[in-house]
């Protein structure tokens, strides 16, 4: 039960980790009015040193690992007689690859800042039979009302598993980008942060947007949990399943433990009926097969954790990976692979072993009460 | 109703009715008899008499179907059970035929159980235990497993189980029926020599001659009825 909770535990946190970690983030920062319409216009950093100040107030909360800056456009990526439609990413090349996953390349490399490059999503590159090192055409409507374009070198392509994201997403530098699209240097549509617990994230949105408004800045911050709906539902949904599945094997247990315990305490109803008739008293029976159940439930315990621990430690640090079996499938828009990762968080540890004394304890009351109303006389007897 | 203090145990009307497949069982009927403290009594009578039947009423084992019971001065009819395991505990001790010691415990654990119960000190318990198998017999046993005791020594120690605490009241089912001739005089000796010194009343049930001859008072059982309840010299 606890390898499979951990296991559970593992699978959810992938989704959730996959799932934000590619473009979504954990926490994003934005200019109020940016979502829903996305609009080129609605940039965060109307003065030079902005985004610098407002990555500086993110980054010093405590749950923050990184925070990255980014720029978005739409346009359509050109190769030969080949034009397809594209979201244009501009990142800034050393923040991304902390915050997001997108920047690790399936091959080559990042585009640097300041150079016309760019990397491209797998099936992109496979609709416009272009491969690394190749030049594309990119034109994108700019800010000023013109239509910038320009000629890159393809240097990476990322491989994220969703097509959505493969077949449309263009990574360049972001002053590569903000000077395609006509928008000033210091003017950027995001700020995404990384965080230690995805669960923290709307804890550590709450303290990052009070720390904003205390400088002045009014912009809207967001966690994910509110950003992907969907995603947050269908892990507590996961969740949910879990414990629900583990009230059902606990109480299958409380069974099962009850009925070896009633045949052990029928063993030796001869025993407790000379208990009775030597003077203890029924409470003091029902508290001797209760501490035994408690004793053997220790014991289970430590056999539990005896026999399991190792599985889950060994698990977490390295997982069994098997995706080259199964391949990997899409969960409300996340790329989950097969991947057998336990994660132990200590309050699941405690809970397991709480609800394992409770079990025992709980399926040894029947018996033992059983025990304490045994007429001595007729147990003595054989009757 | 007031009652000798000199009596150990008394019954008035008593009757024990079990149900049993939609039959009536009447195992005890109508049943008046005193105990006075310090006697040595036999229930006598063939088997189904009612013997160990009454023998539980008295200790109260079970609760009387009609009539009541009294230990010393103390009504225990209307008792619960934890105020009857009090009462058992402090006043009657029992022997069973089998023996029925706990098997995973000593020798000397069994015979301290009462004392165990009752809350009393480690030293006081292991001193009492030590003093009394030296008396009965089987000093030096303490600390053998019931399984590795001859039948004879098991008896001793549930007597000894019985006797430990100083009951006011012993209650012996057969307590010689699984013993050699050897072995139940031996008890039998142990036995009358207990209430000659300490003082305490037993109640025996029995189909042992020697055990029936040698009582103070022998009192024969029919059908759950009393047909004859005679005083002779304690030899």
């Amino acid at each position: 039960m606890v390898v499979m909770i951990g296991l559970a535990n593992g699978m959810i946190s992938q989704m959730i980790n996959n799932g934000t970690g590619l473009v979504t983030g954990q926490i994003q920062i934005h200019s109020p009015q940016y979502l829903p319409d996305r609009s080129v216009y609605e940039t965060l950093g109307s003065h030079p040193n902005d985004v610098e100040s407002l990555l500086g107030i993110i980054e010093r909360d405590p749950a923050v690992i990184a925070a990255a800056p980014r720029v978005f456009g739409g346009g359509l990526v050109s190769s030969g007689a080949a034009t397809f439609p594209a979201i244009l990413m501009g990142i800034d090349p050393a923040r991304e690859v902390e915050v997001s996953r997108i920047a690790v390349m399936k091959e080559g490399r990042l585009p640097l800042t300041g150079s016309n490059e760019i990397a491209l999503g797998s099936t992109l590159m496979d609709w416009l039979e272009t491969n690394l090192n190749d030049e594309l055409v990119l034109v994108a409507p700019a800010a000023d009302g013109s239509l910038g374009n320009d000629l890159f070198t393809v240097v990476g392509i990322m491989e994220s598993g969703i097509p959505e994201i493969d077949g449309s997403y263009v990574l360049l530098p972001i002053d590569v980008l903000q000077s395609l699209i006509a928008l000033q240097p210091m003017r950027i549509h995001e700020i995404v942060a990384h965080i230690d617990d995805p669960w923290d994230a709307q804890l550590a949105t709450d303290r990052i947007s009070i720390e904003l408004q205390r400088d002045g800045y009014a912009v809207d911050v967001a966690a994910w949990t509110s950003l992907r709906p969907e995603l947050r539902e269908y892990a507590q949904l996961a969740s949910g399943t879990q414990w629900i599945l583990a009230v059902i094997v606990f109480s299958m247990a409380i069974f099962g433990v009850a009925n070896t315990m009633i045949m052990a305490t029928f063993e030796r109803r001869r025993e407790f009926a000379l208990m009775l008739a030597l003077g203890a008293a029924p409470s003091g029976i029902i508290r001797s097969v209760l501490s035994e159940a408690f004793a053997l439930g220790l014991l289970s315990l430590a056999a539990g954790v005896v026999l399991t621990f190792p599985i889950l430690v060994w698990w977490h640090h390295f997982p069994l990976d098997l995706s080259a079996v199964f391949g990997g499938f899409e969960i409300v828009g996340t790329f989950v692979k097969p991947v057998l990762k336990t994660e132990y968080p200590w309050a699941m540890i405690f809970f397991t072993a709480f609800a394992l004394l409770l079990t025992v304890v709980t399926a040894a009351l029947y018996p033992a009460v059983r025990a304490a109303r045994l007429a001595p006389a007729d147990v003595l007897t054989g009757r | 109703m007031t009652h000798n203090t000199d009596t150990s145990v008394k019954t008035e009307g008593v009757w024990k009715i079990f149900q049993t497949d939609g039959l009536s069982i009447e195992a005890v009927r109508d049943v008046s008899l005193v105990i006075g403290a310090g006697e040595f009594v036999v229930l006598a009578g063939p088997s189904g008499s009612g013997k160990t039947t009454l023998l539980n009423l008295l200790g109260g084992l079970s609760h009387p179907t009609k009539g009541r019971v009294w230990i010393a001065d103390t009504d225990i009819t209307d008792m619960s059970e934890r105020e009857l395991a009090r009462m058992r505990l402090e006043r009657i001790g029992f022997v069973f035929q089998a023996y029925n010691l706990l098997p995973v415990l000593s020798a000397k654990e069994n015979a301290e159980f009462p004392l165990l119960l009752r809350g009393v000190a480690e030293e006081e318990r292991e001193r009492l235990v030590s003093e009394l198998f030296e008396k009965i017999g089987i000093g030096g046993l303490e600390h053998r497993r019931p399984s590795k005791l001859s039948g004879g020594q098991q008896q001793r120690v549930a007597v000894a189980r019985a006797v430990i605490g100083k009951p006011a009241l012993v209650l012996a089912d057969e307590p010689t029926a699984n013993l050699d001739r050897e072995a139940s005089r031996a008890l039998l000796d142990l036995m009358v020599t207990l209430n000659r010194d300490l003082g305490v009343t037993f109640v025996f049930a029995t189909h042992d001659n020697e055990l029936m001859e040698r009582a103070g008072r022998l009192i024969h059982l029919v059908d759950g009825e009393i047909s004859s309840d005679n005083k002779q010299v304690l030899r």
